[in-house]
């Protein structure tokens, strides 16, 4: 077992993809960034030093420590505490943590959406390719910022204020999700145009196997390469949005905040000399999309048959 | 900030687009927190509306700059005998729909501002009614004598009959669309020319106003900013030439920039939380079939659970008085010895909740403004980390004002957040009307009260010290009353707010310390 495995790794390290992953320094360090946000995302509770939502153990006359090498600064506060006296640390891995879960979740939403169809436009053609593209169209002149803003505005119109906080996250994925769709239909349809004409494609069909089927079990697997590199990129894309939402107000609430909800709050004291409370976790964001796009960039160009 | 304001944002944008390219001389511009909920002078007796229109509308009297009470539509008044007032009326006053004002219009206006859907009528809860005596004379017949009444109906605004009649504007609604709550007839020193709410209000000068102008504005732009950052930067940017508030933190940064001041002050205002003290549950929370609140061992610890000191330093920085009554220093019936607070003690906190049966305290729902009051939601924030100290698990929940009093009028909430100036007459007698006595909507008493609370001793204390004439004696209730509202815990009072103005040099304007802004005090060079 244990050997299959490590046969595996080996011949993923081996593979044309391996060999360009190692030769790309970018790629590697990309990668091992994103993990690190990953893990500390995922262990949150574990790595924080402190938890910023358990309010007891917030103390006022923490608030506006700055960072830990600035003059009155405190090693308690590595990089400073924000307004409430909250870590900023903490603040910033459990807000990473909650950008990445909207990140994921939408990306996962659009995935679906997108795929769906992509693959039915693609294959069946015709009528049902002209109207779902032409949705896909109209969806496309629209900027995916204000198809979020669209979706999260009606959706809180239409629910009682007290639950704007408990269905921000689920709005949210929603709207991001919603407005990410089009570029995984888009790329499907076409890779799905493609395949369609091929032998293997109208072999199965000949054996009188259901379309659901072909499109699943035959086309999705010989699509999904660059589909993998649009979720990569669209799960970047996922998490500045989240961030521009929360910063305008409309993503998450304060007591669950996002990185872009801290820099939101942040701002409000850039100019008065706290600058710690919205440069880290904008710098953290930064950091956050970057490593993600050079993934998906480096993915794309490995993935890219033209470029080998 | 919620979608809406998100929007203003953006329409700000365009707004600032277009006032860059017609700016005449005397256009003023100037930008708030929020934006009054109505135009309707009786529809809320909150100070965003009825300062905003009192630059519409007139009332009998005014307040100068040193919050003095001087003749406005009335010239005169007196007491007649020991039960009522006469008002002696200006003639030749026009609205601006060039209708004359008589005597008539101020009796309507009584009508309306007593009448169901009005949010002062308690400014009149000792009035047994009104008489036309002529056409420029007027008296108020009080239920008992009633030493401050022209001080108390100082903000109280004259519309006119015919006008009210016509559009089918003969009653104020707090919530109800109505022709008044968009469009206006006043007698004031401005014109209401359009308005967009939420968005931005412009007034033009009055040339018929009675009065000589002091200003030279002709035309003066509102523009709402609820974002802290945005709305100073739309001063400093020369996109508006006077806000209000601006962020503490942001004094140093404003009188720093050159061509740009803040003027400070301390407000009348005092920043309190309310809480439930009727229903039998709370709204949401872990104990059920109970309302701890109602126990004052828990209202105590409330209070002994609040380190105002820090968040006076740390969210207000440095800006603020605590207070341990509804008024603040300056206000009639303030006296230091009854100002002073229960002691910041957590012990002391968790040992009331032990004894009133909750060791392991409880959750409640916790109602906060987000664009009310100065640093309102940070003050919440702060309140809620001080509770979860000593057990108390509150659910803050901030939203945008306008959306804030309806909640508060329908009971949704267990404790809130609520700040109170002592409006027309700067009386103490002011928070306990509106805030201490029984709901009582017959006798418009406690129309603000929005806990319940209730005592015998303060509903039989208050009418007295309306009508009393005796300094001393009337001092006497004021202070028993403040005991009891300490000893209750009726409210927990936080600070008092401070005032922080900016504007632009090239303006000059009077900050009167109601936080009331009057354009036709404004000069613009």
């Amino acid at each position: 077992m244990t050997d299959t495995n490590t046969r595996l790794l080996y011949r993923i390290y081996d593979s044309d993809i391996g060999y360009s992953f190692r030769k790309s320094r970018i790629a590697v360090a990309a990668t091992i960034v994103t993990l690190i946000y990953f893990l500390a995302a995922i262990f949150a509770p574990l790595v924080a030093p402190t938890n910023p939502y358990d309010l007891a153990s917030l103390n006022l006359s923490d608030a506006f420590t700055p960072p830990a090498w600035v003059e009155g600064g405190s090693s308690k506060f590595l990089i400073g505490a924000d307004d409430q006296g909250r870590d900023l640390l903490s603040a910033i891995i459990f807000g990473a943590r909650m950008s990445l879960l909207v990140g994921f979740a939408s990306t996962f939403l659009a995935f679906v959406i997108g795929v769906s169809v992509g693959l039915v436009a693609g294959f069946r053609g015709g009528m049902v390719d002209a109207i779902l593209m032409r949705i896909a169209d109209i969806q496309l002149s629209f900027p995916a910022i204000l198809v979020a803003l669209l979706i999260d505005g009606v959706a809180r119109s239409v629910m009682p204020s007290d639950m704007h906080d408990t269905i921000a996250l689920w709005v949210l994925i929603f709207s991001i999700g919603i407005s990410g769709w089009v570029n995984f239909a888009r790329t499907v349809r076409g890779s799905c145009m493609v395949e369609r004409g091929k032998e293997y494609v109208q072999a199965a069909r000949v054996i009188g196997i259901k379309s659901t089927t072909i499109m699943v079990r035959h086309l999705l697997p010989n699509v999904m390469g660059p589909v993998l590199v649009i979720a990569t990129i669209q799960l970047a894309v996922a998490i500045l949005l989240e961030a521009a939402l929360s910063f305008l107000g409309v993503g998450m609430p304060l007591t669950k905040p996002s990185l872009g909800t801290l820099i939101n709050t942040g701002q409000n004291f850039l100019y008065s000399g706290e600058w710690w409370i919205t440069i880290f976790p904008g710098v953290a964001l930064a950091i956050l999309v970057l490593a993600v796009n050079l993934v998906g960039d480096w993915m794309r160009d490995a993935l890219n048959p033209k470029l080998r | 900030m919620n979608f809406r304001k998100m929007l203003l944002l953006l329409a700000i944008g365009t707004t600032s687009a277009t006032l860059a390219t017609g700016v005449a001389a005397e256009e003023f511009r100037w930008a708030g927190q929020g934006d009054p909920s109505s135009m309707d002078p009786h529809a809320a007796a909150v100070g965003t509306n009825l300062s905003f229109l009192g630059n519409i509308y007139d009332g009998l009297m005014r307040r100068g700059r040193d919050m003095s009470l001087q003749p406005s539509l009335a010239l005169s008044w007196a007491p007649v005998g020991s039960d009522g007032w006469r008002f002696n009326l200006r003639q030749g006053v026009t609205f601006h729909d060039g209708a004359s004002f008589t005597a008539d219009d101020v009796l309507f206006s009584f009508e309306r501002a007593t009448g169901e859907g009005s949010d002062v009528g308690t400014w009149f809860a000792s009035i047994d009614h009104a008489e036309v005596v002529d056409d420029f004379t007027i008296d108020f017949i009080t239920k008992q004598p009633n030493p401050l009444f022209p001080n108390e109906i100082a903000n109280w605004m004259i519309m006119d009959r015919d006008w009210a009649e016509a559009n089918g504007a003969t009653s104020a609604s707090k919530e109800e669309p109505n022709f008044s709550r968009f469009n206006t007839n006043g007698t004031g020193p401005f014109k209401l020319e359009s308005r967009q709410a939420d968005v931005r209000t412009v007034l033009v000068a009055n040339d018929g106003w009675w009065d000589t102008a002091e200003h030279n504005v002709t035309r003066a732009t509102y523009t709402p900013i609820g974002t802290d950052a945005t709305r100073i930067a739309a001063l400093l940017s020369g996109e508006v030439d006077f806000v209000n508030p601006i962020p503490l933190q942001d004094v140093a940064r404003v009188n720093g920039a050159g061509g740009f001041s803040v003027i400070e002050g301390v407000e009348t205002r005092v920043i309190m939380l309310g809480m439930e003290h009727q229903n039998d549950t709370l709204h949401d929370s872990n104990v059920t079939g109970v309302n701890p609140m109602k126990d004052v061992r828990v209202r105590q610890a409330v209070y002994h659970a609040i380190d105002i000191d820090s968040i006076i330093e740390n969210v207000m920085r440095g800006q603020a008085l605590p207070a341990g009554l509804l008024i603040s220093p300056g206000a009639n019936g303030f006296k230091d010895e009854f100002n002073t607070r229960l002691p910041y003690d957590p012990d002391r906190s968790r040992q009331l909740l032990a004894d009133a049966g909750y060791p392991d305290g409880f959750s409640l729902l916790f109602r906060c403004p987000n664009d009310r009051y100065i640093n309102d939601e940070a003050i919440c924030q702060a309140i809620t980390a001080m509770l979860a100290q000593v057990g108390i698990q509150a659910n803050l929940q901030t939203i945008t004002v306008s959306n804030y009093w309806p909640l508060l009028r329908e009971d949704d909430f267990d404790m809130y957040l609520l700040g109170w100036s002592p409006g027309g007459s700067l009386d103490a007698s002011h928070p306990m009307r509106f805030l201490m006595h029984t709901p009582d909507p017959e006798k418009r008493l406690g129309s603000w009260n929005f806990g319940k609370f209730s005592n015998a001793t303060i509903d039989s204390l208050v009418p007295q010290i309306v009508s009393e004439v005796d300094a001393g004696r009337r001092q006497d209730m004021i202070d028993q009353v403040h005991g009891i509202m300490r000893d209750e815990v009726a409210y927990v009072p936080l600070h008092v707010q401070p005032l922080v103005w900016a504007k632009s040099d090239n303006v000059e304007l009077t900050q009167r310390p109601d936080n009331f802004f009057n354009l036709y005090w404004v000069r613009v060079n």
